[in-house]
């Protein structure tokens, strides 16, 4: 599930795999590598029950935006697999080595900029789409790595990645992304901007996320190669690369400030970039599940003491405001870090994609709590992931 | 799409429950591909293969005829063994539409990958 680009497919021979993703340019190049994939929503697969023998699911489930969606999916899995079938889930963990995240629903800027040049160029059909580093190891939160579809034009990469799935390339590349202080390739920049400008934001209820749903339903795109309505945001996929050299980012994300853009700037929304209407029209969101901002970061969820804090502005349709983690004073304009930070603003082509970082104890807690179908055999933390393997029971159990 | 992905599809719109399974399966294009035969793999997949629903999509492509039940001793028939080889991992559709039973709801097979998204309405949830 969320094959994405169809790093996984092949690593045991043994095995007949069948690839799922939400996206379809990324399925395309998982087809390409010759995997027999297909496009369908993790929510509502499209399974008869317990065909499966195994299910993975890595770095899918934390973009989902509620608790319910996260189950829902957990579920569907359960569904499809047969009894005595395991299913293992990889999420990020809120824990890590050498940061910790405030909270545990995040916004992630992903750039255009991140995209791989080599696939722009041979998938001219789909206009720009990337396969992009993810798939080249799993970056884990230490990265703001994903992937998400541009609608529009042709990647801007000024630097092409490698889209080969080796580990020497997985490394590479992982290796750049974790120097984050390095200033002088340009990607490492955007990398370092892209930290800095990570986005508290919450876990919806369903009603919460339907409306926003509702409210950006004009703004569906149905162009171009999008046969299939795509009414929530592909499901991110994270690849995880099993080479023992270790592709696993074990630093965790700059976070010694994460803030929210206050300036007048016209509606961003979901996105998250300034000026993005472009992008807008094209894109659904890098986020799992709304597209519509307005209310995600509305200061009246007094469960999440981020928006509490500073957000005391409820008609702002841009619940951007600056937290930092270690001073929660709000920059005046004349304020000369104030300036810096406006240089600091996420790219205009910069999307978000929402994750939901899981804390120790929770994705059990959840499948025992939701999904008595499952029994989790083992549960273990994996370089800042949180990794559960569970077994479908049997009627007889 | 091979006819193994096909025998585990099944149509989730809204309502249709277990009677959204087989999809009937319609192909403009197809294509064989040849796959490394792994006798041991298919006779473990033959009991897990829904064997109505390959037979009808097997028949909608016009293949060689495939036995309504696999044969007694099967594991050890290298003939069928190879034939199921065939019918369920060489054969590849790019192109067509796989058609919900009872909604009649069509879902596209394009550059061989099958596009099960619904919209908000047809869904479950």
């Amino acid at each position: 599930m969320g094959c994405g680009t169809g790093k996984y497919l092949k690593v045991n021979s043994q095995v007949h795999t069948l690839g799922c993703d939400y996206c379809g340019p990324l399925v395309e190049i998982a087809r390409n590598r010759g995997c027999e994939v297909m496009v369908c929503d993790n929510l509502n697969l499209p399974f008869r029950d317990q065909g499966f023998d195994a299910i993975i699911s890595i770095g899918v489930i934390h973009h989902f935006s509620t608790k319910q969606r996260r189950i829902r999916a957990i579920k569907e899995m359960a569904r499809v697999l047969a009894p005595g079938g395991q299913l293992m889930i990889y999420v990020w963990a809120m824990e890590q080595k050498n940061r910790h995240f405030e909270k545990q629903d995040v916004l992630v800027p992903w750039n255009r900029a991140f995209c791989s040049g080599l696939l722009s160029e041979s998938h001219q059909s789909w206009g720009h789409q990337c396969g992009h580093p993810m798939s080249q190891g799993y970056q884990g939160p230490g990265s703001a790595c994903g992937c998400a579809v541009c609608f529009q034009g042709r990647c801007d990469s000024k630097r092409s990645h490698s889209m080969d799935y080796g580990p020497a390339a997985a490394r590479t590349s992982h290796e750049d992304i974790s120097k984050e202080d390095e200033e002088e390739n340009g990607l490492y920049n955007n990398f370092g901007k892209s930290f800095r400008s990570w986005f508290f934001s919450r876990s919806l209820d369903e009603s919460t996320l339907r409306k926003q749903i509702e409210r950006a339903r004009p703004m569906k795109i149905t162009e171009g190669w999008a046969n299939s309505t795509v009414s929530r945001q592909p499901s991110r996929h994270s690849s995880l690369d099993f080479h023992p050299q270790e592709p696993f980012s074990a630093k965790g994300p700059n976070l010694d400030e994460v803030f929210v853009d206050t300036t007048s700037q016209s509606h961003v929304g979901w996105l998250g970039a300034t000026g993005a209407s472009e992008n807008f029209r094209g894109h659904e969101g890098g986020v799992g599940g709304g597209k519509e901002g307005s209310d995600f970061l509305d200061a009246t969820d007094t469960r999440d003491s981020v928006t509490a804090g500073h957000a005391s502005d409820p008609s702002a349709r841009k619940m951007l405001k600056r937290v930092s983690a270690f001073d929660s004073t709000d920059p005046k304009p004349e304020d000369p870090s104030y300036e810096e930070e406006q240089r600091d603003a996420p790219d205009s082509r910069a999307f978000m994609r929402y994750y939901h970082v899981f804390r120790e104890g929770e994705l059990s807690g959840l499948l025992q709590e939701s999904v008595s179908e499952l029994q989790v055999l083992s549960a273990s933390n994996d370089h800042g992931n949180w990794c559960i393997i569970a077994e479908k029971r049997g009627s007889w159990e | 799409m091979k006819l193994l992905t096909h025998n585990l599809l099944s149509s989730h719109v809204r309502g249709v429950g277990t009677r959204g399974f087989p999809l009937r399966l319609q192909a403009t294009e197809v294509r064989i591909n040849p796959v490394e035969f792994n006798p041991d793999f298919v006779a473990r997949m033959i009991p897990k293969v829904e064997w109505a629903a390959l037979v009808q999509a097997a028949d909608t492509l016009n293949l060689a005829e495939v036995p309504k039940e696999p044969t007694e001793g099967y594991e050890h028939d290298e003939t069928f063994l190879r034939k199921m080889h065939h019918v369920l991992l060489e054969v590849d559709v790019l192109e067509g539409t796989l058609q919900c039973p009872e909604s009649g709801r069509l879902f596209p097979i394009s550059r061989g990958i099958p596009n099960m998204l619904l919209n908000d309405e047809e869904t479950e949830t």
